[in-house]
């Protein structure tokens, strides 16, 4: 038992080495109390820690997938994948940190040791095999959550929000604990390979008890997602978060839901066709409608731009949820590389936002008049951002939908498939409105923009080049997509 | 000449590059810069023209190398003779508006940036012969149109500019689901998945049937209509038009000129290189609604452009109208018909793009477009004393519109209606009272803007100058020669038409 523990502890390398440089921060936290070097050696700790955590994981994503801990976690390509996504979410925002006056100076640290954290909880998230390594994922990533939206603490917005996140999430996840209690009473397991086993679809009163408890856990992933009904805390607590904060929480805690979401689904639900699987890829394709509706409708309307991408953020969700509703390998390939260009996109728009509203100290859509005028480059990119986001070749968003929507249509989902294309025309007004602000307005004011650094310049363009690349050459990113497989009990 | 299509398609391109090295200040080098590629570009065009192989119905010139392989995606490009005439129109009048637009002051760099990344893009539409690229090419289109009305366009430039960009995202996204179906659907039925549209032709998909809200479809039904409102919204057939007049009225003149010249067209070539040969069955099935609804485009376009008191907005009603005839000569699916539609959208392309020339050239003279301005007085009067060489160009573009005989919009109207007639007589004869409100619609603009007494405001107008005679007199004597003499362009499009139609006789019902 030992001996085989080590050995499995081989495959959990890129957490530990989260994890490590997490402690890694805590002690330079303790120890380098000058400002100065405090900082350099922060951004030197957690910079070295992502990226032996990015590559580890790369070095991950060509073994042979398996179970580890008893079978409590799943290697796989498709998990490797989504926390490749997530390393990199992570590096972003603690990047936006670095500058970003949203996050008081003394506690830019405290945000690096929190989103290594959540980003550690989000890992265990992905690859849970078991409902007990889910629930631990799903509480590492939440309660590190709820601190960080409050980060800014002389904010009422800020405290607001995580008060609302508190809530929302306390709520969720005791749902979420209660179904999975029943499920192990109907069934006598929490791990999911032999779930399967117990199962069985001719006994009328355990499927009765499984469906109720289902949903529920449902509820609690529906949560972490962002996904309506359950999204009533995210604009709030987007808008409520210091910009980093948000554009973390745009990445890692969705990509980690989603992946769990998508590992119960193929894993539990993927085979026959019970009373159970009908209802709960049902579920999912009424959350996913509404999700796209709810989200991209209710952005139309914003007036923050922050708001207005908490809001977009939902509709993309919603429209990874349609990858979930075909309960097949190229419905996970489609989410992972969704996933990478989401990635991209988000950090992009979420930079040049957090650089204004740095600057302005709001965000509302005025401060982006006319913005090309003074900032061609970054204007030009957030262009190539917002159109790549609303679905337009030859960007990567509008790859990324194709194949979300090929692998809907392939399974003839034609309803979702067309609610989806719809909603991509919605999103589009509301992306082409900063757009249209920042080309035809006048210049609001002369000022030249702080966070409009050549350095910072240099990473914008760095990250929008895969946001054109991906669109345009996307063979080989597909091959890594499709090549992500789910390691299924 | 194997590599050709690809120059074509990609000059444009490296022409935008070579304006974006081009330092801001240096305002005459980018204008001269853009006009060499335009016409490069067009030169190439004539090329193709030269080389094409007119007893061919097939496609020729074919590029293709694999993209995606995973999807089966091909960059294919090939043109037929449907495709031709479409590819040369948009080489010469892009040519033709480079020239036109040195009266643009704003942003010039940016301004030609976009013309030829536009330029380059609906040469990929015309080309492409994988569905896939054929759809990117559609998209990326919009790209520079949204930005070249939305920045260099009128007072109410950002609504037009907006409308215009959702409305034709709207039906693509529609087209979008079509050919992904479409993909899905063709390895059961040609064994493997694919994009290729020569290797979806043929109606292979009749006896498919798909579930769609719950209910089943005929496939070939169900995604005609998918395809026709993103075409439809292109060409644009009523009830799809609104975005039209505003598109046109905010849009520069130039860009006028391409978006009726040009792009209108995308929407009918749509019909004919993808709706009708891999649905045939559902072109048949739907031959009725869509010449009726080509017939509702003529009449009610031709009483919309009577209501105009805006001279620009008449003109882009009166697009709406003649496009009217394109779509009711490919309902009729005859031989005439078809050639008359094919015919009609080359001569519509010069006809209306010298009108939409010659309204931008009085505009730079009269900064407003009223023939009766909102408070009840003329706008314009006496011009033909005022600027005679003008007026005879005018005549000329007018006259073609209108359709006199002699002149080239005559031709293509005639044939459409001998094809229409053998079909939908009704139709035929009702269309003939569009025609008589297209006459007199144009006739009474000219004689409020051209006769009577000279304006007070207008008495400062110049006469063309000699870049304005310049670039108009090629589409001038085009629209002269091809109205008695029009074989040249007959003859390019001939076959493959020809085998359009009788591909399209064997699923007849």
């Amino acid at each position: 038992m030992g001996i085989n523990f080590l050995a499995n502890l081989s495959h959990y390398i890129p957490e530990l080495m989260a994890i490590v440089t997490m402690m890694g921060l805590l002690f330079v936290e303790a120890c380098f109390k000058s400002s100065e070097r405090n900082r350099l050696y922060l951004y030197l700790v957690s910079g070295i820690g992502l990226l032996f955590t990015f590559w580890s994981l790369g070095a991950a994503l060509s073994t042979k997938p398996l179970f580890i801990f008893t079978n409590s976690v799943a290697i796989d390509p498709f998990s490797t994948l989504i926390k490749m996504i997530m390393v990199l979410g992570c590096a972003g925002s603690i990047y936006l940190s670095a500058d970003s006056e949203d996050i008081y100076p003394n506690l830019k640290s405290e945000f690096a040791i929190m989103a290594m954290g959540v980003l550690v909880g989000g890992m265990l998230l992905a690859s849970a095999n078991n409902f007990l390594t889910l629930y631990l994922g799903i509480e590492t990533l939440s309660i590190l959550s709820y601190v960080m939206s409050s980060l800014k603490k002389r904010d009422d917005r800020s405290s607001e929000a995580g008060l609302k996140y508190v809530l929302y999430g306390g709520v969720a996840s005791g749902i979420m604990l209660f179904g999975m209690s029943h499920i192990f009473g109907a069934l006598g397991t929490i791990n999911f390979s032999e779930i399967i086993i117990a199962f069985n679809p001719q006994d009328s009163s355990q499927t009765t008890v499984l469906l109720v408890s289902f949903l529920f856990v449902f509820v609690g992933l529906g949560y972490k997602i962002a996904c309506v009904p359950f999204h009533m805390w995210s604009p709030d607590v987007y808008e409520g978060s210091p910009i980093p904060v948000t554009t973390f929480f745009a990445i890692v805690p969705k990509m980690a839901g989603l992946a769990a979401l998508v590992r119960i689904t193929m894993g539990l639900f993927g085979e026959d066709q019970t009373i159970l699987q009908i209802s709960w890829i049902g579920v999912i394709q009424v959350a996913a409608a509404l999700t796209m509706i709810v989200g991209n409708v209710s952005a139309i309307a914003q007036k923050s731009v922050k708001r207005m991408l908490a809001y977009s953020s939902i509709g993309h969700a919603g429209f990874m949820l349609l990858g979930v509703v075909v309960v097949d390998q190229t419905g996970a390939s489609a989410i992972a590389f969704y996933g990478i260009t989401y990635l991209f996109m988000t950090l992009v728009a979420f930079f040049i936002t957090g650089y204004v509203s740095d600057h302005y100290g709001n965000d509302h859509f005025e401060r982006f008049n006319g913005l090309i005028h003074r900032y061609p480059v970054m204007c030009i990119m957030m262009i190539i951002t917002m159109i790549s986001l609303a679905g337009i070749p030859p960007m990567s968003g509008f790859v990324a939908k194709f194949n979300i929507l090929a692998a809907a249509v392939k399974k003839g989902y034609f309803t979702l498939a067309i609610i989806g294309g719809i909603n991509s025309v919605v999103s589009l007004y509301y992306y082409l409105k900063i757009v249209r602000l920042m080309v035809f307005k006048p210049v609001e004011s002369e000022e030249a923009i702080a966070g409009f650094g050549i350095r910072n310049q240099i990473v914008v363009i760095g990250l929008s080049v895969p946001v054109i690349a991906l669109g345009i050459f996307w063979s080989s990113i597909l091959s890594l997509s499709s090549g992500a497989h789910l390691l299924l009990p | 000449m194997s590599g050709i299509l690809n120059w074509i398609l990609w000059l444009p391109f490296l022409g935008m590059l070579g304006v974006l090295l081009i330092p801001k200040q240096k305002e005459s080098a980018i204008r001269w810069w853009s006009v060499f590629v335009t016409a490069v570009t067009f030169i190439l065009c004539l090329m193709l023209y030269t080389n094409h192989d007119q007893a061919n119905p097939m496609m020729q010139f074919v590029v293709s190398h694999p993209w995606i392989t995973q999807f089966n995606i091909f960059y294919k490009l090939g043109i037929d003779g449907i495709s031709l005439p479409m590819v040369v129109i948009n080489g010469l009048l892009f040519t033709i508006c480079t020239i036109s637009s040195f009266d643009i002051k704003k942003n010039i760099k940016g301004y030609y940036a976009l013309l030829l990344a536009l330029e380059g893009s609906v040469f990929g539409v015309f080309m492409a012969l994988d569905f896939f690229l054929f759809y990117v090419f559609w998209e990326v289109m919009l790209l520079p149109m949204f930005f070249l009305i939305g920045i260099w366009g009128g007072e109410n430039k950002e609504y037009a500019a907006i409308k215009f960009f959702l409305y034709t995202f709207f039906g693509s996204i529609l087209m979008l689901i079509g050919i992904i179906a479409l993909y899905f659907a063709a390895e059961g039925k040609l064994g493997a998945e694919t994009f290729d549209m020569v290797k979806l032709m043929g109606g292979h998909f009749s006896d498919l049937n798909v579930t769609i809200f719950g209910s089943s479809f005929s496939f070939e039904k169900i995604f005609f209509l998918f395809m026709f409102v993103g075409f439809a919204i292109k060409v644009p057939i009523f009830p799809f038009h609104t975005w039209l007049p505003h598109a046109h009225v905010q849009a520069p003149t130039a860009v006028s000129v391409i978006l009726a010249g040009v792009l209108l067209k995308m929407g009918t070539y749509g019909f004919l290189r993808i709706s009708y040969p891999i649905f045939p069955s559902a072109a048949h099935y739907y031959a009725d609604m869509i010449a009726w609804l080509g017939l509702i485009n003529v009449i009610y376009g031709a009483l919309c452009a009577m209501a105009q008191t805006d001279v620009k907005k008449l003109i882009a009603y009166s697009s709406v109208s003649h496009m009217g005839y394109v779509m009711m000569g490919i309902a009729a699916m005859t031989t005439e018909g078809m050639n008359g539609a094919v015919l009609q959208m080359f001569n519509h392309g010069t006809s209306t793009a010298m009108m939409f020339l010659l309204i931008g050239i009085l505009y730079e003279r009269s900064h407003h477009r009223w023939i009766v301005r909102p408070d009840g007085s003329k706008g314009f009067g006496g011009l033909y004393t005022q600027m005679p060489k003008y007026s005879i160009i005018f005549i000329i573009g007018m006259f073609a519109s209108l359709g006199l005989p002699g002149l080239s919009g005559f031709i293509s109207e005639a044939l459409v209606f001998l094809g229409i007639y053998q079909k939908y007589t009704t139709i035929a004869v009702l269309a003939l009272i569009g025609l008589l409100i297209g006459a007199a619609y144009l006739l009474w603009m000219f004689k409020r803007m051209f006769f009577g007494p000279v304006n007070e405001d207008c008495k400062d107008y110049s006469d063309a100058n000699g870049r304005e005679i310049f670039y108009m007199t090629p589409l001038a004597i085009m629209v002269i020669v091809f109205g008695i003499y029009p074989s040249p362009l007959l003859d390019m499009m001939k076959s493959s038409v020809g085998k359009l139609v009788v591909d399209l006789a064997k699923f007849a019902n």
